[in-house]
């Protein structure tokens, strides 16, 4: 799965320890989720979502895996 | 405040543990007793004692320090409630508890050959049934919630 988290984190001109500390989540989880190396639960994306006003799908564009 | 009685019962109970443990090797060293189970008294008194003092005053040390830095407490608080540390430390146990059912089955193996007592072979295999007793319970009972 992609997502946009730095591309809007940046936008925001926010630090991955801030948007961490907002979340209540650690920076790793953050600088994971970023990375796209960590999938979210859906209550994290949910807030992710809420945090930056928009929707899941705006920040998470999900892929089928090829067979 | 549970949490804090518990603390300070652990505590207790393993200075208790430790000093009882060191009267008895005194003691045994003395009589010069040949029972296997009264020789190996003073040690598991010891280890007991020792792991249940040092773990409450682990918590104690670290609640105190907590308590003087807000600050601290509410990072540590993130850092265990944190979604991807619970994540990673459950498939890491579950890695570990495949690995353990590996590593049991060959032990009883090795212990079968070496010729060790059926009681303690026994023990083991009990061991292991339970483990992975307690595996196929959880899965019933997850599968039920979930």
């Amino acid at each position: 799965m992609k997502n946009c988290l730095e591309e809007l984190r940046k936008r925001r001109g926010i630090k991955q320890e801030e948007l961490a500390e907002a979340l209540e989540v650690s920076r790793q989880t953050i600088g994971s989720l970023e990375n796209g190396r960590y999938n979210p639960s859906i209550i994290l994306a949910f807030k992710l979502a809420r945090y930056f006003e928009t929707n899941i799908e705006d920040i998470f564009i999900y892929e089928e895996e090829e067979k | 405040m549970k949490r804090k009685a518990f603390t300070a019962i652990g505590l207790i109970l393993g200075a208790l543990l430790i000093a009882a443990g060191l009267i008895m090797f005194r003691l045994y060293r003395a009589a010069d007793s040949g029972q296997v189970v009264m020789l190996a008294m003073p040690g598991v008194c010891l280890g007991i004692g020792s792991g249940l003092f040092g773990r409450n005053l682990s918590e104690l040390i670290s609640r105190r320090a907590m308590n003087k830095d807000p600050e601290l407490r509410k990072r540590v608080e993130i850092e265990e409630n944190d979604e991807r540390n619970i994540a990673v430390t459950r498939r890491a146990k579950a890695r570990a508890y495949d690995l353990m059912l590996g590593v049991f089955g060959a032990l009883m193996l090795c212990f079968a050959l070496m010729g060790v007592p059926v009681a303690a072979v026994l023990l083991l295999v009990g061991a292991y049934l339970l483990v992975t007793g307690m595996c196929v319970y959880w899965q019933i009972k997850y599968n039920e919630e979930m």
